[in-house]
């Protein structure tokens, strides 16, 4: 009987056979990585994102792997530099007029798109007439409505009139990519096919998009601001980060952001992976909070919540959750720029304090089971966050420090839209952990206001200050850099001192690039590292011999 | 005959009617909707422009008018078009008057997914079924012990560690395979064969994982039916007859032993189009499993309710075709349909 044997052995060995004679070994040449080379243009970039874009029309998009694309295709009238400050894209120059409700932009000259055609005020103009238009399925589409008169007096000319002066309206038109009217007027802007094979005017154009694979760009050979360097940029669309990696590690793709583990740890540990990886650092864009539900008790009282603060070691979170790759932030601004207030430190780690605010707040444990009580309520609250390991670690982390002083929490982590959906709209919660983006505008009326409290509104937690809401509104009106720093500093400490959520971390974003890409700048610049993209280069003893597109 | 299968044709559409109803409210139980994705959680993105998208998609009016609309569209197979700002169909292409073709969400999804299950299927059926009869001759000895404990090994292993753990080795340490993706960068300037060849190579380890899981059950399914019919009075009439051993095991014993089967393979056609989330996110795969998890996640209900009721048909099919097989394949089951 032992012959039966044959066939699933067979079986077995053909497989073999087939994921054996499927792969030859690619020797890869030895080639100095960390010699300077001299800059040229040329080669091939590929990367890897976590999703697909659903259309390559920013607004209509809205998430952040369509902007990640769209940005290298599409032009805005401004843009934030390497320091994040405002300078002119597309206009050449803006002026401001004296009663601060008229912006009047020029336009640099002999603009074009990518398929030859001129680039004029009547793109800007008819961008503007999509993105507020009530039918465009935006929700980006308030800030563009508050412009009273927009008219294009010549084609190099743009004039947008406000109702009031309207301090964000800038930052605002940094934000707005402009879309070519020749290509899409009388079209549904909603369901466009220009979505997915747009024409742009940046460094790059669309090349191919391969549905669920990647998408590939090429050099715009019309470029409103120069030519890149890379020739071709691609994307691949891999949504698991372990797979990204392996892929990074295999050398088949060039960059990709890293978590802590693998920046501080994995990389640090392989030479043979520090000698082809650089590793850099920038600031992140958003910080990670615990908000408090101001409407509930006991988060109404002040002293609970700054006891709470006080209770909370941040510095433990972020060498726990991030190994040490974050910063403290004492204001909801990026630090260096010039909206954060440098003055503002971070409330320490203070037991004694803590406890003490407590104690006068009538807190103390009265019936001896180790939790603070009052009025025989114990001081116990649930925390809420969304399925994110940072936050989920960090709230693990102050439960432990709530408990040594008696507060007794737990812990709920949702899945997003059930989150959003169930608890953050319905007010129907103590204690959040989120995260909010460190803005470049310092306007976080949105957030902060007392009259943005209703549901699906973003001041969920209730804060409520008067003083926050004047200077909120001033805040607005202000078009003057200075004053506006003076309003916005005031702002961050009213906030930090009202503590109605503790600032946790803002996380470094930390990018691993092979080091056959030059010409970056290390260390990064406040906005980044990709601000100089267009300058990288591949020398081409360097290039993957593999991709042979030219 | 006709008449069973009208019969039974029949009663499958007030069958899917309710499947659908069921999956339409615990689908619409869950809290939130398509405004609520973590991209629309941001400042600058007003309230009003989130109230507007739901009076769009009707998310405004009640559950039964809602259910009421799309059963509406599907009575003329209209599947809609996606919640997500690409609009796509959710179904199948459309022209628009430019003649731009949008592709059809599942029409994209579908081939991928078919190939990858139809390949795991025959793969596991090529390994299982020898390694099942094997086993069954072998009875409780070292044959038998050790493929039992393979396939067991198959079953239990996490399928994304291996998966892992596999692309780590014969990708990162030896290149062999490609570790994700469907095609290479340089697919489009090769030669037809080695187009096929690429695929291929980018399959294999999608393959051959999500074949692992699959080999116990049919195995040890193959192995005991065969443990079943080798010990019945044919079998010993059989071999008292003097028929050559390989005779008995592969005429006698096999084809009984394999009826059951009949069943499985029907049951696993609704399989056959799902795909698996880990697989699929794991391999950077765009197939059925990561729409319908992006859809529910996104709550993308086109997408999530065209998904269901093509699963749910396909699940009602399969049944029907396996009772079909079983009764060609088996007299007394056919006598029994026919009466």
């Amino acid at each position: 009987m032992r012959s039966h044997s044959t066939p699933s052995v067979c079986a077995l060995l053909a497989l073999s056979l087939l994921l054996n004679a499927c792969g030859q070994p690619e020797t890869s040449p030895k080639t100095d990585l960390d010699r300077p080379y001299p800059s040229e243009a040329g080669g091939t970039q590929i990367d890897a994102m976590p999703a697909e874009p659903s259309g390559l029309i920013a607004m209509i998009a809205g998430e952040s792997a369509a902007s990640a694309v769209a940005s290298n295709l599409f032009n805005s009238l401004l843009k934030y530099d390497k320091n994040l400050e405002l300078v002119g894209e597309l206009a050449q120059s803006w002026q401001i007029s004296d009663d601060q409700k008229t912006i009047t932009f020029t336009l640099k000259p002999d603009m074009k798109w990518s398929d030859g055609k001129p680039l004029t005020s009547a793109d800007v103009l008819f961008t503007w007439k999509v993105v507020t238009d009530e039918n465009t399925r935006t929700p980006y589409g308030a800030d563009y409505k508050l412009v009273k008169q927009a008219e294009t007096p010549d084609a190099l000319t743009f004039r947008v009139s406000y109702e009031q002066p309207y301090a964000p309206a800038l930052d605002t038109w940094a934000g707005l990519q402009i879309l070519p009217k020749h290509l899409l007027e009388g079209q549904d802007i909603n369901t466009t096919a220009f979505a997915r094979k747009p024409v742009g005017s940046h460094y790059y154009q669309l090349q191919e998009w391969r549905n669920g694979e990647r998408i590939s760009l090429t050099r715009n050979p019309n470029a409103t601001q120069g030519q890149a360097n890379i020739e071709r940029l691609v994307s691949r669309f891999i949504p698991d980060a372990a797979s990204q990696f392996l892929e990074l590690l295999a050398d088949n793709i060039d960059l990709m952001n890293l978590n802590p583990i693998q920046y501080a740890r994995i990389v640090p540990a392989r030479p043979e992976l520090q000698q082809k990886l650089g590793l850099y650092k920038e600031l992140g864009n958003s910080y990670t909070y615990m908000g408090f539900n101001l409407k509930h008790k006991p988060f109404d009282d002040i002293r609970v919540r700054q006891a709470i603060n006080y209770a909370i070691d941040k510095q433990e979170i972020i060498d726990g959750v991030l190994l040490g790759l974050g910063e403290p932030v004492a204001s909801p601004y990026k630090p260096g720029t010039r909206w954060s207030n440098p003055a503002l430190k971070p409330y320490p780690y203070d037991v004694a304090r803590a406890l003490s605010l407590l104690k006068e707040a009538g807190y103390q444990d009265h019936d001896g089971d180790g939790i603070l009580d009052r009025d025989g309520k114990p001081l116990s609250f649930e925390i809420l966050t969304n399925q994110n390991k940072q936050r989920e670690m960090a709230a693990v982390l102050i439960q432990r420090r709530l408990k040594e002083i008696g507060i007794d929490a737990s812990i709920r982590v949702l899945e997003w839209a059930s989150f959003v959906g169930r608890y953050i709209k319905t007010g129907d919660f103590d204690v959040v952990v989120l995260g909010w983006s460190l803005s470049l505008d310092p306007d976080q009326y949105g957030i902060w206001h007392s009259s943005q409290q209703q549901p699906g509104q973003f001041n969920f937690i209730g804060y409520n200050n008067p003083r926050v809401d004047e200077l909120l509104e001033r805040g607005r009106f202000e078009l003057d850099p200075d004053k506006r720093q003076t309003i916005y500093h005031e702002f961050a400490s009213l906030l930090l001192q009202d503590s109605p959520i503790v600032y946790l971390f803002a996380g470094y974003g930390l990018p691993a690039i092979h080091k056959r890409i030059k010409g970056i700048d290390n260390p990064a610049p406040p906005a980044g590292i990709g601000h100089n993209a267009y300058e990288w280069y591949i020398p081409r003893p360097l290039r993957r011999n593999e991709i042979a597109v030219e | 005959m006709i008449k069973y299968l009208l019969k039974r044709l029949f009663w499958m559409v007030p069958l899917l009617v309710g499947i659908s109803l069921v999956s339409f409210l615990i689908m619409h139980l869950a809290p939130g909707d398509i405004t609520t994705t973590e991209a629309g959680f941001n400042p600058k993105a007003s309230e009003e422009s989130r109230q507007k998208l739901r009076e769009i998609y009707n998310l405004d009016k009640p559950i039964t008018v809602q259910y009421g609309l799309w059963l509406k569209r599907m009575a003329t197979l209209d599947f809609g078009t996606s919640f997500a700002s690409h609009q796509r169909p959710v179904f199948w292409e459309k022209t628009d008057q430019q003649g731009n073709v949008s592709k059809g969400l599942i029409q994209e999804a579908l081939p991928i997914t078919l190939l990858i299950n139809v390949l795991s299927l025959t793969v596991i059926i090529a390994v299982a079924l020898p390694l099942g009869i094997v086993s069954a001759l072998t009875q409780n000895r070292p044959p038998d012990r050790a493929i039992t404990l393979f396939v067991f090994i198959g079953f239990a292993i996490p399928g994304f560690w291996l998966a892992l753990v596999l692309m780590y080795w014969t990708g990162v340490v030896n290149s062999w395979l490609p570790i994700s993706g469907l095609h290479s960068l340089q697919y489009d300037q090769m030669h037809w064969l080695g187009k096929i060849a690429d695929t291929l190579k980018h399959l294999a380890l999608p393959v051959f994982i999500s074949s692992l899981s699959g080999l116990a059950g049919i195995a040890l399914f193959v192995r005991n039916g065969m443990l079943d019919v080798l010990h019945q009075d044919y079998i010993t009439t059989a071999r008292a007859k003097g028929l050559p051993e390989n005779s008995v095991v592969y005429r006698h014993a096999l084809r009984n032993a394999l009826l059951p089967l009949i069943t499985i393979f029907g049951l696993s056609i609704p399989g056959l189009i799902g795909g698996s989330v880990i697989a699929e996110s794991i391999f950077a795969i765009p197939g059925m499993g990561k729409l319908f998890y992006d859809a529910v996640l996104m709550r993308d209900f086109p997408v999530i309710m065209g998904i269901l009721t093509i699963g749910s048909a396909l699940t009602l099919l399969g049944n029907l075709l396996a009772d079909l097989a079983y009764a060609w394949a088996d007299p007394r089951v056919r006598r029994g349909v026919l009466k």
